[in-house]
């Protein structure tokens, strides 16, 4: 049989074939937006978002110089004990030494990077602030509506089990607050206030992701999964997908999601609260407890009950 | 004990149904037959077909990505019609039907009847010394079990409604609700399918359990097998644990589509979590299901290349032991965005670190295993060798995941479908062609050319590179997995240039299997030429001839010692088969 040889162009080719990617990728994305890093991340706009990019690093940091090490070292061996005539290959079962060290040293970074990560993971999912401006996030095949507090600034309780194609929220008609309640069709939200997500399914599972937001989570028919918020840290214009195979539209399956300023926020909000109102109602006293707003959203699916 | 085993107390029973003992072996010979090494051969035709079917899937599902909406050029009017839409381009129902199928199909009748029905089948009697599988006829049954699921799934694309674009996953309640996936017969047939399926892996796993408990050679202790045995035993105690929970977790889905039950839809009392956590129990487990097979056979080759004995052998052992038992408590870090209790998440996010442990192990194990050997660089090696590169490069991109605030942003991006493709195609399919070339000469008694070889290597190794290292940029980027269409999204249109590149590796990746295919063949058309150890191995299969008779052994082999003794300093050879003993003046390391 041939024998192949390092001296022919092996090692050429293969680190060639390494380099190729990197340069294809950073050539073919020279004129877009997102060159600001080598990851190719969107930005990001969220305060969470800044904790998860930074843990990004961290691990990305951490593997590139596992890869290298590893690597680096696999290839001068690869190259340095190639068969060569009268050298013949080292007679050794192993080492005892050498595995306890490379058995203790990975699981002593990897617990430190778990621990690590479940920290932020913790602090990301704490209590949303008091001041959280409450919306009802409701997804079906193929999109999204979204549920605003009306006037009195609390939005209307609902019931998971009342979800249907006639009551697409699951709210009591008879409650006075459910007329008040302002629908729209995309996610306006303002810049700096924690924005506190009640999210629901009325079919099958559909998710909540928006990369710029750093942001994904499930939306599960019959449940409220109410531990998602954050906040904005500056203006744009972004989209919401679904990212959960859902059906025929999932591709298609997405929202506009402006965050403003404050203003701008009021200006969009405002005029529909007051449509809603009604003839009868007068101005809201002060805007309610946000917590007390996502309790009486979800008072037949607690969360932790209802966790599986 | 049973391990008496012979080819003598075969012959009889050879005589009268297989091959009639003389002339050309008759089509009946190929259709049953007893014999654990024509039910590999079945296997390896069965699955390479499924291959190509799947694998032409996943060109088309990448041309649809890179350029959407554009006709496949030539083959696309070749596609069934609820896939494609009458100028040959693929519609968004039929591309959630590809990355169904491309999965199942890639998963169900590919990576696993390779592993574990083709070298689980060949490998374990030849190694152990024994005659045939413990249950012959029962081995059988599980290739003929596999050969109807693969067509029961396969017939999902003609019933009316087409077949299921529900992802591999099958996540309830898109998949148990009729009103939802539109495709309630073709979603039925896919589970009956992985039903039919799961019982055919059942009845190959109690076959290997019980063949390597009882039939190993006298002298051939547990910690003398060679590992790929090691690897597949255990992996049929996997598959084993895991498989009824999938069989039960997809007969709860016929019920909901057929019989009005509400297993998995809340409207009913259901819970759609319930079938991700029973998915992902036998889902997790799984993925060790596909790669620990791999990681046994590319230590043996590793090590018969490199002339050395492997490094830590014990250690190699108790690492895949290991990874076997914390495959069952990882599962839920599918899930730690699914609306799972968050402590929970937390939870499965240290075991998921923890289970990287052993795969560093194994990692660390062949660098030393090819450290201060003679390599030999062959077909079979140059894929070992780059084996252990992509699945470094696999595990190392599953700690992002395992990450929980991390995967709050890669969750279900390009960057999970680069993860588990460097795992499962740069880690399991890499160790198979490794395989298959290195066990080649003994399967079919000839030798596959080199050159074709190495145009297959190459091109193989380059493109799979292109296709799926730039999809960790794309899942960075934000690009969303089962999306039939990108460019929708505005965030997305600025990475398409990507998606081409992906595009073009792919179809490059696809033209890699003709030389491989074409290998395959020529080499089956000539006359047998391989000698009885071509690559100088130590085990047992590499003392037998071409053609090896249905028994194996003329006469039971004996076992002095370990299976990887290479180089050992004071003899005349650099390998001593684990049938002869060494001589008085060597000593021999314990292992």
């Amino acid at each position: 049989m041939r024998e192949f040889s390092f001296r022919r162009p092996f090692t050429r080719i293969l680190s060639g074939a390494f380099l190729l990617l990197p340069v294809l990728a950073a050539s073919s994305l020279m004129a877009e937006q997102r060159s600001g890093n080598v990851y190719l991340l969107p930005p990001c706009v969220t305060t969470v978002g800044e904790q998860i990019d930074d843990l990004i690093k961290i691990i990305f940091w951490l593997c590139a110089a596992i890869f290298v090490l590893t690597q680096v070292t696999y290839v001068y061996y690869l190259i340095k004990y190639r068969r060569r005539p009268g050298v013949p290959a080292h007679y050794s079962h192993g080492n005892n030494t050498l595995e306890i060290i490379w058995t203790t040293a990975p699981t002593l970074v990897f617990l430190a990077l778990a621990i690590y990560g479940n920290r932020i993971w913790e602090n990301i999912h704490r209590p949303a602030p008091e001041n959280s401006l409450v919306i009802d996030v409701s997804s079906y095949q193929f999109g999204w509506d979204m549920r605003y507090p009306g006037i009195s600034g609390k939005l209307a309780p609902m019931d998971v089990r009342k979800i249907g194609p006639e009551n697409r929220f699951g709210t009591d008609p008879e409650n006075p607050l459910t007329a008040q309640d302002v629908v729209a069709p995309e996610l306006v939200i303002p810049v700096g206030r924690p924005v506190h997500l009640l999210l629901h399914a009325r079919d099958v599972i559909h998710s909540f992701y928006v990369p710029e937001f750093r942001l994904y989570q499930d939306c599960v028919p019959g449940r409220t999964i109410a531990w998602v918020w954050f906040q904005a840290t500056r203006t744009g214009e972004f989209q919401l997908a679904c990212n959960q195979l859902c059906g025929t539209g999932h591709y298609n399956m997405k929202a506009p999601i402006r965050v403003v300023t404050e203003e701008e926020f009021q200006k969009w909000l405002t005029p529909r609260q007051q449509k809603n109102a009604g003839p009868a109602q007068t101005a809201p006293s002060a805007p309610s407890s946000p917590q007390a707003a996502a309790k009486a959203a979800t008072l037949t699916a607690s969360p932790a009950k209802n966790t599986l | 004990m049973s391990a008496s085993v012979t080819a003598d107390s075969h012959a009889a029973h050879a005589h009268h149904g297989d091959d009639h003992g003389h002339g050309k072996p008759g089509i009946m010979h190929w259709i049953w037959n007893t014999d654990h090494k024509v039910i590999a051969m079945q296997f390896l035709v069965s699955a390479v077909f499924f291959l190509l079917i799947g694998g032409a899937m996943a060109v088309a599902m990448r041309w649809q990505l890179g350029f959407p909406g554009h006709p496949i050029p030539v083959l696309g009017h070749l596609l069934p019609s609820g896939i494609v839409n009458d100028e040959g381009a693929i519609m968004p129902s039929g591309y959630n039907v590809l990355v169904t199928m491309h999965g199942t199909i890639l998963v169900f009748f590919v990576a696993m009847p390779l592993l574990i029905g083709v070298f689980g089948n060949f490998l374990i009697p030849l190694k152990i010394g024994a005659g045939d599988m413990a249950f012959p006829a029962l081995n059988e049954l599980s290739y003929w079990l596999f050969a109807l699921s693969g067509v029961i799934m396969m017939a999902s694309f003609w019933v009316p409604g087409g077949a299921p674009g529900t992802g591999w996953t099958g996540y309830a309640p898109l998949s148990s609700v009729a009103a939802y996936n539109q495709t309630p017969m073709g979603q039925t047939l896919w589970c009956v399918a992985l039903f039919v399926n799961g019982l055919s892996s059942l009845t190959g796993a109690v076959n290997y359990i019980t063949t390597v408990i009882t039939m190993r050679a006298p002298g051939m202790t547990m910690f003398r097998m060679p590992l790929p045995v090691w690897a597949i035993f255990l992996t049929a105690i996997l598959l084993i644990l895991a498989i009824p929970v999938l069989s039960a977790a997809a007969a709860l889905i016929i019920f909901d589509l057929n019989l009005g039950t509400s297993f998995y839809k809340p409207q009913g009392g259901g819970q759609p979590l319930l079938w991700q956590h029973l998915f992902w129990f036998f889902g997790h487990p799984e993925v060790y299901i596909l790669i620990l097979p791999a990681m046994g056979l590319t230590s043996e080759i590793l090590s018969v290349n490199s002339r050395k004995p492997v490094f830590g052998y014990k250690a190699m052992v108790w690492a895949m032991i290991a990874i076997g038992f914390l495959g069952f408590i990882v599962w839920g870090h599918h899930m730690y965005v699914s609306g799972m209790n968050l402590t929970l998440s937390a939870a499965f996010s240290v075991s998921t670190m923890v289970i990287a442990v052993p795969s560093a192990i194994k990692t660390f194990n062949w660098m030393g295993t090819i450290w201060r050997g003679s390599i030999h660089y062959t077909v079979p090696m140059a894929f070992a060798v780059a084996f252990v590169s992509m699945f470094v490069i696999g595990g190392l991109s599953g700690i992002f995941m395992a990450s929980t605030p991390v995967d709050l942003f890669v969750h279900h991006t390009y960057f999970i479908v680069a993860h588990f493709h460097y795992v499962l195609f740069g880690g399991s399919m890499f160790a198979i062609f490794s395989a298959i070339y290195f066990w080649f000469p003994k399967m079919t008694g000839r030798m596959f050319d080199n050159t074709l070889g190495w145009i297959h290597f190459w091109m193989t190794f380059v493109f799979f590179n292109l296709t799926f290292f730039p999809m960790h940029n794309l899942g960075l980027g934000g690009m969303m997995r089962r999306i039939a269409d990108p460019t929708v999204y505005d965030c997305l249109r600025q990475l398409q240039p990507l998606n081409v590149v992906c595009t073009i590796g792919a179809i490059g990746l696809g033209l890699a299997t003709i030389p491989f295919v074409v290998n395959l063949v020529m080499s089956l058309r000539k006359a047998p030429d391989a000698p009885a150890n071509p690559w100088n191995s130590t085990t047992l299969e590499w003392t037998l001839s071409h053609p090896i008779q249905h028994g194996n052994f003329p006469v039971t082999p004996t076992v002095y010692h370990g299976p990887y003794e290479y180089s050992v300093p004071g003899l005349q050879k650099d390998f001593l088969p684990q049938n002869e003993k060494a001589p008085a003046h060597v000593t021999l390391e314990a292992h």
